[in-house]
């Protein structure tokens, strides 16, 4: 036993020896650690075809045209669209993360009636008796600024018997008011920066936020020649790119530009105008270089300079932002001027009885929104209006959760631009009208119901589904549907007559004049794309870009000269708080010598009480200390001459 | 002291060597073979048909980066480009017949005309491996869990594009150095293109695709290469072996 004994162990340790010489321990090892690193946890990619599948993406104002990449029919990211002329291969820095909020836990997941889940058959019991009792107490807010989705809910309005449609406040709203409300023009203004010799932006932050963004950065890269003038309070991003900044204050836009005006008069330009004489004669008296000063600040030098480069140019634009009559103003200075300045036809309607753009725009939410039954559609009012809007029921649709699907009544889940038909008919400010169009990309994961497929349900409006409405509307313009989906834009190089256009020379004196609120200090309110808009809050990859001159911690951070600073007793990093209209908002300050004297610079986008991580509590919200002063002699409304109280704290 | 020496008389060194053998016999030849198990692809898949009979490439159903890396396998959307069953239609006729969806067997058996009719392939061979695939996942909407012959992790950066100038003659001077790596046959009569160097040899050819050889342990692939090997290779042809190389 003793041998047999011994003898096994002598061959156990030849056999141990002689497995050690094999791969067999060293494969094994190795797969094991290989095993250790498959964890089913371990989130792994997806595998598929890579696509760039071209939309449109509705969260900054203007739209952007899209591609957005995919694998395996799941989108994972978005970049330009090079063969659309509203993008060229370009993005804004919301839509840039548009994958990021589709798949955001911000999102509403199903129709939500009061807090409680609800189907969508009866939310449409609830919003079909409502309907029914309000009788045309109905009223729309859009923050949808060029989709056909505003002719179903105008079509929605007409059924109604109401005219209750209004815009979010916007540059489109103002242009349209200055040229087809008082000049007595059609169709929408728009504006060839590509080819413009000399472009003013006269308040048009048109390089960060104002107009199509995107595609006005494009023209600005591509023309290489020509020279680009910013006037506005703030030395703005735009105007750090610029070859000149003029200080102007946002209420003497209009002034300003009439004081341009002056010495293009002076030059001898005219335009067959029927009010031409009373216009000239109200520039000369009114609006010389001395009055111009005094009341805007802009030294009768510098309007003169800038009036030159205009006059010595074969292309020169003036392209306008803030109130109407700072719009009607540039616009009798481009009619003068007779350069880059379009007039873009209206794309022809799908529903007969929905309104035109321009009958869109008329409504002045500024002035306040009282309904029975309110539908607000992809906007924020609750945010940016907070004092503006009162309804007795409120429905809300959106993709995510905001200020106003909180306070809304009836929330109903809208499906994200990536899984939707959706398009884009002329955003404000483009050279050409131009029409874009999204199909979906991926599909729904939540459970969402396009917005003009709900409407279409509630009325008899002649469409079935919102897909429909988009291939009438797509036949009216006489576009190929296919080569939309494609990506391609259909481009109309089209002019409306404008022959019997007016200066508005009998309104423009008096709304030129500029009009100030009674704080201590000018309130500059700013717009960055990657801080947000009043409709959409910034996106998830967005905040590690916002600079410390807007954001520090949850601190918003407000900017104003060093002569501002000293006399309010304040420095950098100095917490101060701002009063203005009905509204307080706190913030640091920041020293910034790009901000005209007297004046304070603020961020408009931040301080959400509802949202994400990324911004929910970020900051203050301006939206509360702007004030709403009317501009009498254009019948409007604005916020340009805002003013607050700064006091340290 | 007896017993001392007659243990040495009986055993010496013949039993460590008798186990030092046999192991090393097992070892190499019986053990490596019991860390994979055989499983099928969920369907025969003839690539001969459908890069010869159908003119199509790699490309075609293999999809690639932009940086030549490796993105996955057709979806049911490319197939039924060309497997032109509707899904809805399919499943309105199953419905129709009294067939559970799910039970492929008797779907398959019934020979449904809104299947049948829209096959297109010639064999019954073929059509039998076709149909299975309409009735298992194109109609069912299901994407094929296709078996990854070398599947490599996430954390392995692989570029064909910076592969495809490999030439497979030149590579055929390493071949003993190569031994360990490269099938040696794959350098006999090289092919035209370098796929062999790692895939399956003529693997556009094969009518019937072979086992998946699955490792127990791991999970991976027998062909998945392991890191040692990417190593060789590299190491022979003057390349970089940083981790970032291929570990982005």
């Amino acid at each position: 036993m003793s041998v047999a004994r011994r003898a096994f162990i002598q061959m156990s340790v030849g056999a141990t020896v002689g497995i050690l010489f094999t791969p067999t321990v060293w494969t094994a090892l190795d797969d094991v650690s290989i095993w250790t690193q498959n964890w089913p946890w371990i989130p792994t990619l997806k595998y598929g075809e890579v696509k760039g599948v071209p939309t449109v993406s509705k969260m900054c104002e203007s739209g952007c045209a899209v591609k957005v990449r995919t694998v395996a029919g799941e989108a994972f990211g978005t970049e330009g669209n090079v063969e659309n002329p509203l993008s060229g291969g370009g993005i804004c820095p919301l839509c840039a993360n548009g994958v990021q909020v589709k798949n955001s836990p911000t999102r509403i997941k199903s129709p939500m009636l009061n807090g409680k889940e609800i189907s969508w058959d009866e939310a449409r019991d609830v919003v079909s008796e409502k309907l029914a009792a309000a009788g045309s107490k109905v009223a729309v807010i859009s923050g949808d600024q060029s989709g056909t989705v505003n002719e179903v809910f105008s079509a929605l309005l007409a059924d109604k018997g109401s005219d209750a449609f209004y815009s979010m406040p916007c540059d489109m709203q103002a242009a349209d008011k200055a040229w087809t409300g008082l000049m007595g023009g059609s169709g929408q203004i728009g504006y060839d920066l590509e080819n413009a010799d000399m472009v003013l932006l006269a308040g048009a932050d048109a390089l960060e936020s104002w107009g199509p963004t995107v595609a006005n950065m494009k023209a600005f890269a591509a023309n290489e020649s020509g020279k680009f003038v910013f006037a506005g309070p703030m030395q703005t991003k735009t105007a750090s790119v610029t070859s000149k900044w003029v200080p102007v204050p946002a209420e003497g836009m209009a002034a300003f530009t009439l004081g341009i005006c002056y010495y293009v008069l002076q030059a001898g330009k005219s335009v067959p105008a029927a009010d031409f004489d009373q216009f000239k004669a109200m520039v000369m008296s009114g609006y010389t270089p001395a009055k111009v000063e005094a009341a805007t600040g802009v030294k009768a030098d510098t309007l003169a300079e800038v009036a030159k480069m205009l006059l010595a140019a074969s292309n020169p634009v003036v392209v306008p932002g803030g109130s109407v009559g700072a719009n009607a103003a540039a616009f009798a200075l481009n009619l003068l001027l007779g350069g880059g300045m379009k007039v873009l036809p209206e794309f022809g309607k799908a529903i007969e009885t929905a309104m035109s753009r321009s009958d869109m725009l008329k409504q002045d939410i500024l002035q306040g929104v009282n309904a029975d039954l309110l539908f607000v559609y992809s906007a924020n009012p609750v945010y940016a209006l907070p004092e503006q809007v009162k309804a007795g029921f409120t429905v809300a649709f959106d993709f995510v959760n905001t200020e106003t699907t909180a306070a809304a009544d009836l929330v109903l889940p809208i499906p994200h631009p990536y899984e939707r038909f959706d398009d884009l008919a002329s955003p404000y400010g483009v050279a050409a009208a131009t029409y874009s169009l999204g199909a979906p990309v991926s599909k729904a994961t939540l459970n969402v119901m396009s917005a003009a497929d709900f409407v279409l349900g509630l009325a008899d409006l002649g469409f079935e589904t919102f897909e429909e409405v988009l291939e009438a509307k797509v036949a009216a313009i006489g576009a190929d549907m296919d080569e939309l989906k494609e990506g391609a834009a259909y481009v109309l190089e089209e002019t409306p007559d404008v022959s019997g256009v007016t200066l508005a020379a009998n309104v423009l004196g008096k709304a030129a004049v500029p009009v100030k609120g009674t704080g201590a200090l000018g309130l500059a309110p700013y717009t960055l794309l990657n801080v947000g808009t009043a409709n959409q809050a910034t996106t998830p990859n967005a905040p590690c870009t916002i600079s410390n001159n807007q954001l520090v911690g949850d601190h918003m951070v407000v900017m104003m000269a060093s002569v501002t600073a000293k006399k309010l007793g304040v420095s950098v990093g100095s917490k101060v708080k701002l009063s203005g209209g009905n509204g307080e908002c706190t913030a640091l300050v920041q020293v910034f010598e790009g901000v005209l004297p007297g004046v304070v610079a603020a961020p408009l986008g931040m301080g959400h009480s509802v949202g994400d991580e990324f911004s929910k509590g970020k900051g203050d919200n301006v939206y509360k200390i702007l004030t709403v002063s009317s501009e009498a002699a254009t019948g409007t409304s604005t916020w340009a001459g805002s003013t607050v109280n700064v006091a340290k704290i | 002291m007896e017993e001392r020496k007659a243990s040495k008389r009986c055993g010496g060194a013949l039993p460590f060597i008798i186990g030092f053998l046999a192991a090393c016999v097992i070892g190499w030849a019986v053990i490596p073979g019991l860390f994979f198990e055989n499983v099928e692809q969920p369907f025969r898949f003839s690539h001969s048909i459908h890069v010869e009979g159908q003119d199509m490439d790699c490309e075609s159903c293999h999809y690639f980066r932009d940086d030549g890396s490796y993105a996955g396998f057709p979806t049911n959307e490319a197939c039924a480009e060309c497997h032109a069953v509707d899904p809805e239609e399919a499943m309105e006729a199953i419905a129709e017949a009294g067939i559970d969806p799910k039970d492929f067997d008797a779907i398959m058996k019934a020979e449904i005309g809104a299947i049948e009719d829209n096959l297109a392939s010639e064999s019954d061979e073929d059509k039998q491996a076709e149909r299975e695939y309409v009735v298992k996942y194109l109609i069912q909407g299901e994407e094929v869990p296709w078996l990854n012959y070398q599947y490599q992790p996430d954390n392995v950066y692989f570029s064909h594009k910076a592969h495809e100038a490999l030439n497979i003659e030149e590579m055929a001077e390493m071949k003993d150095e190569l031994s360990s790596v490269v099938d040696p046959s794959v350098f006999d009569e090289p092919a035209e293109q370098n796929c062999n160097l790692c895939h399956l040899k003529d693997i556009d050819k094969n009518d019937t695709p072979p086992p998946f050889q699955r490792n127990i342990l791991s999970g991976y692939s027998k062909m998945t290469m392991k890191m040692w090997k990417c190593e060789r290779c590299h190491a022979l042809k003057g390349q970089p072996n940083a981790c970032y190389t291929c570990h982005k």
